[in-house]
């Protein structure tokens, strides 16, 4: 039930944030201080969900786990060819190698 | 004004999109098949396409619940995802005063990075404003298309792909390539070292609180950086 509202609440709450600017006219201009907050809030939230998830998989930290070697092999791969694709394609089989091998 | 010209604006802008939906439809089908192994409740989850529309929220809102955080946590991440919109809610306004509210709604409810990079890059001025609705629309309605496909597929797939494969780790690796997409300036990687670095060293509170602080912190960090750099 709660993921039911997660759902409607945050539907409601993203097309609000779609049609602000659009059914104010576009009279209105984005306030300079939060285009400036706009820009960093993409590296840092994705930041703060990938580190923990990896670097402490379980609420546990431990950099030393699988999982970090397979997301940095899955970084550089989307770094490198700028496709989402590609960190899935390299990260899951060196995280299925390192399985079989641990 | 002619007919011609509106249908071959329309097909300007499915073609205009389309490749980029190559690198949406393998998201899709991630979202849809790591929802079923994360244990949230499905209908509710796939109805986040219809309902939100907006992969990496939707994405976030599953590895929040999955991962037992509180409902709020999941809310406000997600919405501080979607802020970025406003800025594209903001140019598409210039472009659509003339519409009927309908058209706005529509046009709203459909709007993605990709249709509205697309057509901004398509159509810098204001005052060819009926080629950037119809383009817009079409590239929309392409990747809300898509989009509708992919998930459903990956929630229908993911029921059969066994648990030894971790499926669930794409999560973490679909956001680890959107970071390195987002990341182009010094203060944007102040950013993101220090949003990460604080949601890590933030692990013990609870309902996965750290992630908003994380977050809060590195904006922060970015913006402090960038002054600093002027």
């Amino acid at each position: 039930m709660s993921m039911w509202a997660v759902v409607l609440v945050v539907g409601l709450l993203t097309f609000a944030i779609r049609y602000s600017f659009i059914g104010l006219f576009g009279r209105i201009a984005v306030p300079e201080s939060l285009e400036r907050a706009l820009r960093y809030i993409a590296p840092a939230v994705l930041a703060a969900l990938v580190l923990p998830a990896v670097i402490a998989p379980g609420g546990t930290f431990d950099p030393w786990n699988i999982f970090v070697p397979a997301a940095i092999g899955g970084g550089l791969a989307a770094w490198t060819t700028r496709s989402i694709g590609a960190a899935i394609l390299v990260g899951m089989p060196i995280l299925w190698v390192l399985q079989a091998a641990v | 004004m002619g007919t011609n010209e509106q249908s071959a604006t329309w097909f300007d802008g499915v073609r205009a999109v389309s490749p980029i939906l190559l690198g949406v439809v393998p998201f899709g089908l991630i979202f849809g098949v790591t929802s079923v192994s994360s244990g949230v409740p499905l209908v509710a989850a796939w109805a986040s396409s219809f309902v939100i529309f907006a992969g990496a929220s939707q994405i976030a809102i599953v590895e929040v619940l999955g991962g037992g955080g509180a409902p709020i946590v999941a809310i406000v991440t997600a919405v501080i995802i979607n802020s970025r919109m406003l800025m594209y809610s903001a140019d598409i306004g210039r472009y659509t005063t003339s519409e009927p509210l309908r058209t706005k709604f529509g046009i709203a409810y459909i709007l993605t990075d990709q249709a509205y990079l697309v057509t901004a890059n398509r159509f810098p001025d204001p005052r060819n404003a009926r080629g950037f609705v119809a383009f817009y629309l079409a590239a929309g309605l392409t990747m809300w298309t898509g989009w509708q496909i992919s998930t459903t597929t990956g929630f229908l797939v993911g029921a059969a792909i066994p648990e030894a494969w971790s499926l669930e780790f794409a999560i973490p690796l679909t956001f680890m390539a959107l970071l390195t997409l987002a990341v182009k300036n010094k203060p944007q990687l102040i950013a993101a070292v220090v949003g990460g670095g604080v949601a890590v060293a933030a692990l013990a509170m609870p309902y996965h609180l750290g992630l908003l602080v994380g977050t809060a912190s590195g904006v922060v960090a970015g913006m402090l950086v960038e002054s600093r750099l002027k």
